[in-house]
């Protein structure tokens, strides 16, 4: 325990301000240290960022890490095109992914049977926003804000987009008729 | 030397009346404090009223808090201290009166603008322009008075005390005028001059800094006078008094970038907000060791007497808030922690730990002192004490874990870093639900002690006597001997004085010069801190000496603090409205707004909409990932103020135009729940039946063109007509999805702006050159 100093004490000094008085004890070392070593740091990290330009600043480094995402994004991203689509309905390693993704995500709206409840009905032949595999793989790139469809692609990414694509697939058959809906008028999920 | 003693009566009555408006304030901003964070759990309590909604109810509090609180609780103790530190009356009786009434007009003016939604959208700036000129006019008021009673001293030496208090009279000034200054467009309403990334950064120059010199610097000085005469012991050290007062002073300043990491402000600036707020630690905590040293052989008093607790608390909530204060400004840090609840626990516990139990303290120590009757009942203080501690436990506590939960989710990435783990923003609000309880809770204990301090108050005061305190003094103490004077020159020749002019010259030719003067800086800067360092060692005494002349001397003294305190704001300030305007903008310049969305983004400031939402899409990958690109600085460079925001309790909106139709928004707005499920945002009904404010827009376009926005010379008639355009495009598109809404509605208005946000025009780097 630091011993209570005297008022004999040498460091005490002899001004009084309305009965307060100081003492004069010389800074803590480790205060000091905190001190200097701030400043030291201050020297050093200005010369990295800002003297020798070692650092790179923010816009920098966000590019380049964003570049190495698109790339990554690029490299995994399946072909989305009409023919791989309809390849990949037909192929259970992607629908059955598909359906854990649909029935995870999707299902709510749509119900586990795809019959449409708050959203429309995914196995019959009228499609509201086109019912190519493109057109459907589209309406998960943009959503359909306005009526509570998210945007899915930037969400859970282009793979388990097109696996999801491929299950509503595995429902239909290439070739058949495709018709134009007019609106989906929605019913609470049974 | 005369032997005629006279007796001085101080002025307590002022001190009496600024205490009891801090309590009864305290209590006001306590409360509206938690009903903001109860509606952030329950949206319900909004209760759909425009003037009991979060967005304007939170300027209210912490307008409250801040100038109400603790600015009467500062006036209370800086008029106390002052008085007996000096051995002086204060100067007049009727500026003191003027200072108190003055600032209690201010305050309710403050609280009936506010709920309405007049506000200049700024943080802690919020209050109209008409108030602005009253709250400059009130603190010349304070100003005056204060100096004036310097002159009338009976004490030749300046005590620490009075060294934060005059840092603090002129610094607030210089802040304060310099952040709102503003052109009005009536009445009620006016513009920043500065736009877009100046204005942005002298808001947080004044913004950090109303922290440093409103809730700090006073609050110190009250610290060194009530915290030795409570504990009866000694300061403990002096030369770390001077130390840590000039070396805080001169730094706290520069740091207010912090606030900005990361974000379109640029590099060299947020380099010198991170570095300087690092070097800020030291000084901060050379205050608490004074503070905690002092207690050394008075702990025992501790067990009995609730002041010291309160003062010995507060003082550790200072040192706990100022470490965390530099650690939250390293880049990396922030970038977790920036926009989530855990600035908000970093906050209260400075204002409910430091401030709070710093008032407390004080009010306890004052009551039996300026009425003539001991404190009705120790152990309700110390029940206070215990239930005040625990409520900012829980408080801080609470928002620590939610910050950091929600500020990981947010930036958790899967499939390889490529997609957000979270990609919904509502998981990570409705995650960290519990907590915003606790922190409900926590804030209700706090308040329920408060309530016990009144009430203990009321008990001790309600039939004692008021009584004044009084001093003898020697009619011609106080005269400063001939030798002692210093002249303007010495002021600044002076080894001290000379050694850090220099020493921030070269530094500042070092960062700033350019590659041969750089390194020319750095030599010299080497060369000057040996100087310093031998010229110390070898004539210390000489260092001492002059400082205790200055100390005699108050108008050199506040000189040298007004240099230190300017330096900084000039560094940073003048170049960024110098280079960082429209004209020299290259990549992307914003399209300035057509008059339905100028109108539109009034009704955003107006209703607080920043208190949630920023508008700044951080330089970091899960930022870029969940709002899109980066935030250039042109793109908000017409934004007068700006609204980059501070905190994130809704998504970012600086690119949500065009993101949704205008039918979502309408829908949004109308109930936010009915889109956006579990959100805690309130409704807004008001903004579908009252009109927009057409009248006012000529006035503000004449306005915005001075300001540097580049508007054309439109006729009154061309605005009516472009805005009526505009709107009617609008409810025709909505109508179409269903919605019906006539085109003279706000809520037509907002969505205008909403659905603007994020455009911009490229600018090619000849073209600028051009200019």
């Amino acid at each position: 325990m630091t011993p209570i100093p005297s008022p004999e004490d040498e460091t005490l000094r002899h001004h009084s301000f309305d009965g307060i008085q100081e003492f004069d004890k010389r800074l803590p070392n480790w205060w000091l240290i905190t001190l200097y070593g701030a400043i030291i740091f201050w020297v050093g990290y200005w010369a990295y960022f800002q003297w020798f330009h070692v650092g790179l600043d923010g816009p920098q480094e966000v590019t380049r890490e964003m570049t190495k995402i698109e790339a990554a994004r690029l490299a995994a991203a399946p072909t989305t095109d009409n023919a791989s689509l309809w390849k990949m309905s037909r192929n259970p390693v992607f629908f059955e992914a598909g359906r854990t993704t649909f029935n995870t995500l999707c299902a709510s709206c749509h119900t586990e049977k795809l019959t449409g409840a708050i959203g429309p009905n995914l196995v019959d032949q009228l499609w509201i926003h086109g019912g190519t595999p493109t057109e459907i793989y589209a309406t998960l790139e943009k959503g359909v804000l306005a009526k509570g469809m998210p945007a899915w692609v930037p969400m859970i990414g282009a793979k388990k987009s097109a696996e999801a694509v491929a299950y509503i697939l595995s429902f239909h058959k290439e070739g058949e008729a495709i018709e134009v809906q007019a609106a989906w008028i929605p019913q609470a999920p049974k | 030397m005369s032997d005629q003693k006279i007796t001085i009566e101080f002025n307590d009555k002022v001190v009496r009346q600024f205490l009891l408006a801090s309590v009864i304030w305290g209590a006001v901003g306590m409360v509206v404090g938690a009903l903001v964070a109860a509606q952030l759990n329950y949206w319900q309590i909004n209760f759909n009223l425009p003037w009991l909604t979060f967005g304007r109810l939170r300027p209210l509090h912490t307008n409250a808090v801040i100038f109400a609180f603790v600015g009467n609780m500062m006036f209370a103790g800086i008029y106390y201290s002052t008085q007996r530190l000096v051995k002086a009356r204060l100067a007049s009786d009727f500026l003191s009166q003027l200072h108190f009434w003055g600032w209690q007009l201010i305050i309710v003016a403050a609280a009936i603008t506010l709920p309405l939604g007049f506000s200049r959208g700024k943080e802690y700036a919020e209050l109209i322009w008409p108030i602005n000129i009253a709250v400059t006019l009130i603190w010349v008021v304070f100003a005056v008075n204060f100096f004036w009673t310097l002159a009338k001293r009976h004490e030749p030496s300046l005590y620490v005390a009075i060294w934060f208090y005059i840092a603090t009279i002129i610094t607030v000034a210089m802040l304060y005028i310099v952040n709102h200054l503003s052109i009005p467009t009536s009445l009620l309403h006016s513009y920043p001059v500065f736009g877009g990334v100046q204005d942005a950064l002298v808001q947080w120059w004044y913004g950090h800094n109303a922290v440093a010199f409103f809730l700090t610097t006073p609050i110190l000085g009250i610290m060194y006078y009530f915290l030795p005469k409570a504990a009866e012991r000694p300061v403990y050290s002096y030369r770390l008094s001077v130390i840590h007062f000039w070396s805080l002073v001169f730094v706290y300043i520069w740091a207010g970038p912090h606030h900005l990491l990361n974000s379109a402000l640029p590099d060299w600036l947020q380099n010198l907000g991170m570095t300087f707020s690092l070097m800020l630690w030291a000084p901060s905590w050379g205050g608490m060791l004074n503070g905690l040293l002092t207690l050394r052989g008075a702990w025992d008093k501790l067990r009995t007497d609730p002041v010291l607790k309160f003062f010995a608390a507060a003082v550790t909530f200072y040192g706990m808030c100022t470490f965390e204060g530099p650690l939250l400004s390293i880049k990396s840090v922030n970038a977790l922690g920036h926009y989530t609840d855990w600035i908000i626990g970093h906050v209260h516990g400075g204002t409910l730990g430091w401030n709070g139990f710093m008032a407390a303290g004080m009010i306890y120590w004052l009551l039996p002192r300026l009425w003539s009757r001991p404190l009705h009942s120790v152990s309700l203080a110390n029940l206070h004490f215990w239930l005040g501690t625990f409520g900012i436990l829980l408080y801080v506590g609470a928002m620590w874990t939610s910050g950091i939960t929600q500020g990981v989710m947010l930036n958790t990435t899967t499939e390889g870093g490529t997609l957000l783990a979270y990609p919904n923003f509502l998981d990570t609000l409705n995650t960290i639900r519990p907590m915003m309880l606790m922190r409900v809770i926590g804030g209700s204990l706090y308040l329920v002690g408060w309530f016990l301090l009144i009430y203990n108050l009321w008990k001790t005061i309600a039939t004692a006597r008021p009584v004044n305190g009084t001093i003898e003094v020697f009619v011609d103490e106080g005269v400063i001997a001939q030798e002692d004077k210093i002249t303007l020159v010495g002021t600044f020749l002076n080894p001290p004085v000379a050694f850090s002019i220099l020493g921030v010259g070269f530094s500042c030719v070092w960062m700033f010069g350019g590659d041969f003067l750089s390194i020319a800086g750095m030599f010299c800067l080497l060369l000057c801190v040996v100087l310093a360092y031998a010229h110390f060692e070898s004539r210390g005494k000489k260092w001492a000496t002059w400082y205790d002349r200055l100390l005699v001397n108050s108008a050199p003294f506040t000189i040298l603090v007004v240099i230190a305190v300017a330096v900084g704001g000039l560094v940073q300030i003048i170049p960024t409205v110098l280079v960082n305007r429209a004209a020299n903008i290259e990549d992307r310049r914003q399209l300035p707004y057509t008059p339905l969305e100028l109108a539109g983004r009034d009704i955003f400031v107006s209703e607080g909409c920043y208190n949630c939402h920023s508008q700044m899409i951080r330089t970091l990958v899960p930022d870029v990932l969940r709002y899109g690109d980066y935030s250039r600085l042109g793109e908000s460079i017409y934004d007068h103020p700006f609204q980059w925001g501070s905190k994130r309790t809704g998504p970012d909106l600086a690119r949500v135009g065009s993101k949704y139709p205008n039918i979502w928004h309408l829908r949004h707005m109308e109930n936010p729940r009915a889109i956006s499920v579990g959100s805690n945002m309130p409704n807004y009904p008001w903004l579908f039946t009252t009109p927009t404010d057409i009248a006012a827009l000529p006035r503000k376009i004449t306005v915005q063109r001075q300001i540097g926005v580049p508007y054309p010379e439109w006729t009154d008639a061309q605005i009516t007509a472009d805005f009526d355009l505009q709107a009617k495009a609008i409810v025709e598109d909505l109508k179409t999805a269903g919605g019906v809404i006539a085109p003279d509605k706000q809520i037509v208005a907002l969505i205008a702006y909403l659905q603007k946000l994020g455009k911009y025009e490229t600018v090619a780097p000849q073209s600028s050159a051009a200019r």
